[in-house]
């Protein structure tokens, strides 16, 4: 990474939630307090921060003190778990707003915690929650099968999908398997 | 006759440039020699110094390029200096203050500068395609731009008709506020909205594409659309960071010929992941040539409270494509587009709701965030201007490519 990446805004990544599910590598670039920590999708990407497009089937506020929500969003292949507390007030006040079930869009954070008994839970920060249409998220599992598909071709290739492979062991096949299966669901 | 001096003025131009550790290409320099010389008339002496000049530009080795006496070129003057030059008037404009005597555009070989004579210098006029010593005159700055300004301790003198040279073109993506030429095409003719302006659309070149205004003025005729121009010594001016083309200065001539407009290279698609604060319903400094948005107290921070503001809609967002992250602004008539709501429109909802300006913020990120988007527009401080944005729709082409992509033998 260049100097000057670290002042360039980072991209969301696209990702299909039965691969992000998958995710529990996750590592921090740099030794500063601030540096952004990353974590490296099964099909081999760095990412901290992710754009996903699905249904928001259910919310729920929790906390007494410190309130935030929680949230399921489906996409053709699985479900994101995602978050939204005050120290996101914008997302916050957006799920707040919204109506269960309807296409939403979420730009987050990964975020991944163990839970007592040893099983890493992976979720997602919201940083923003908006309504979309459906043709919005037909577009997002275009975007998602391209961008997972231009991983795989150059897997075994790249730093990030040789870190992958060793935590891994992807198989490839596998998550074209996936793709395609999610592409097939658009046309119902 | 000359065509042995001109390959001996290659080989000595090629040398130099070689002994600085370029690698000059001969032909091109001998035709460009010979274009100045057999076409614009330049003698041999001044072809070299031109051409010597422009490579020594063009392979970044400014220690090449000759200075005689202290004369300067126009292209090499930045604001706070006091310099003389030697330029011809390519343009005079109407002088709409008793201060100004005169101001106008004047141009040598190395590129073209604004300049203004106070009435206080009592100076002569200078006359339109003239040539004129111009001896301390000082050089400021002018809404970003250098600016020549003759005053009562500056010396002009006309002398005898100048060498001939051709204005330097400049590509549309490299124009810098202040004074260009351009090669271009008219790619659009937009509808006048104002009763002073004669024409406004957008130019391109292989470069990319920038908007044009010709304000009414006796004389001054539209472009055809789709025509070629070589338009020499328009004024280049910035209105909320882009640039733009006022051709009242310039002198346009139809030209051959057609230009592949490159507009592809700054096309980007993605979805829209982020609205920043500052958009939505803005106000901005009426203070003329200023333009900054107000703070909510109608503060700006150059010419503090401002009342008198006016409003305007605009969009700060992220755009994504999952690669790259990419800040793009869009102006008014954008925003009302992909929003639906009209500026007049936001303002009576702004000024009557509980929720204010805050209430246009909220209704512009809702309509866009999280969608996707196919914005083009030139990049500047590392920001997308964006001068065209259509919503994505969706494909199905697309849709059997991906599929054909993942494998279709799954099923
Ligand atoms: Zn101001």
């Amino acid at each position: 990474m260049t100097p000057q990446a670290a002042f360039e805004r980072e991209p969301a990544r696209r990702v299909f939630a039965s691969e992000f599910r998958e995710t529990r590598y996750q590592f921090k670039e740099g030794d500063d307090e601030k540096s952004p920590n990353y974590v490296i999708f099964p099909t081999g990407i760095r990412s901290n921060r992710i754009f996903v497009v699905g249904t928001l089937t259910e919310k729920q506020r929790q906390g007494e003190q410190n309130i935030f929500y929680r949230g399921r969003v489906i996409d053709p292949t699985g479900t994101f778990f995602i978050m939204a507390g005050s120290y996101q007030p914008e997302a916050m006040q957006q799920i707040a707003r919204i109506e269960t079930p309807a296409f939403v869009a979420v730009v987050g954070k990964p975020n991944l915690f163990m839970t007592q008994d040893g099983n890493c839970l992976v979720s997602v920060n919201a940083e923003s929650i908006s309504v979309v249409d459906r043709e919005t998220r037909d577009l997002w599992v275009l975007d998602t099968a391209r961008e997972t598909l231009d991983r795989l071709d150059v897997f075994g290739t790249t730093e990030d999908s040789r870190k992958a492979q060793e935590e891994y062991g992807t198989q490839p096949d596998l998550y074209r398997k996936i793709v395609y299966d999610a592409l097939t669901q658009i046309q119902m | 006759m000359y065509v042995m001096n001109l390959s001996e003025v290659t080989e000595r131009i090629s040398r130099k440039l070689e002994s600085s550790g370029a690698q000059p290409d001969r032909q091109k320099i001998e035709s460009r020699l010979r274009r100045l010389v057999e076409e614009f008339g330049v003698n041999i002496a001044e072809a070299e110094r031109t051409v010597t000049g422009d490579l020594a530009r063009e392979h970044n080795l400014p220690n090449l390029v000759t200075s005689s006496s202290d004369l300067r070129p126009i292209n090499e003057i930045v604001p706070g200096e006091w310099v003389t030059i030697e330029g011809k008037i390519v343009s005079l404009t109407p002088s709409f203050s008793p201060s100004i005597a005169q101001n106008g555009i004047i141009a040598d070989s190395s590129g073209a500068m604004r300049f203004v004579t106070w009435t206080r210098a009592n100076v002569p006029a200078m006359g339109y395609g003239h040539w004129y010593r111009i001896e301390s005159a000082v050089v400021d700055e002018y809404r970003g731009t250098p600016n020549l300004k003759i005053h009562s301790g500056t010396t002009i003198s006309q002398m005898e008709e100048g060498i001939p040279f051709i204005p330097s073109i400049t590509p549309i993506m490299e124009l810098k506020p202040g004074v260009g030429s351009v090669r271009a095409k008219v790619i659009q003719d937009w509808d006048v909205l104002h009763e002073r302006m004669l024409q406004t659309g957008l130019l391109g070149d292989e470069s990319g594409t920038i908007k044009f205004v010709i304000w009414k003025e006796e004389g001054k005729e539209k472009l055809e659309p789709d025509g070629v121009y070589n338009i020499y010594y328009a004024s280049v001016d910035e209105y909320n960071g882009r640039l733009s083309l006022a051709l009242n200065t310039a002198m346009y001539i139809a030209d051959e010929g057609d230009i592949e407009v490159g507009r592809n290279a700054t096309e980007i698609q993605g979805a829209l992941v982020h609205v920043a604060p500052g958009s939505g319903l803005i106000k901005r400094c009426p203070v003329e040539g200023c333009n900054r948005s107000l703070s909510r107290q109608n503060y700006c921070p150059v010419h503090e409270i401002q009342p008198n503001f006016r409003y305007d809609l605009r969009l700060k967002a992220v755009l994504d494509d999952g690669e790259r992250a990419r800040n793009v602004l869009m102006q008014r008539d954008l925003v009302e587009s992909l929003v639906g709501i009209s500026l007049e429109e936001a303002i009576s909802i702004a000024e009557s709701n509980p929720l204010g300006m805050d209430e246009i913020f909220y209704r512009v990120r809702n309509s866009v965030l999280g969608r996707y988007y196919t914005c083009s527009g030139g990049e500047f401080a590392g920001r997308m201007l964006v001068d065209s944005c259509t919503p994505v729709t969706f494909k199905p082409q697309e849709l059997a490519t991906l599929l054909n992509r993942a494998g279709g033998e799954a099923a």
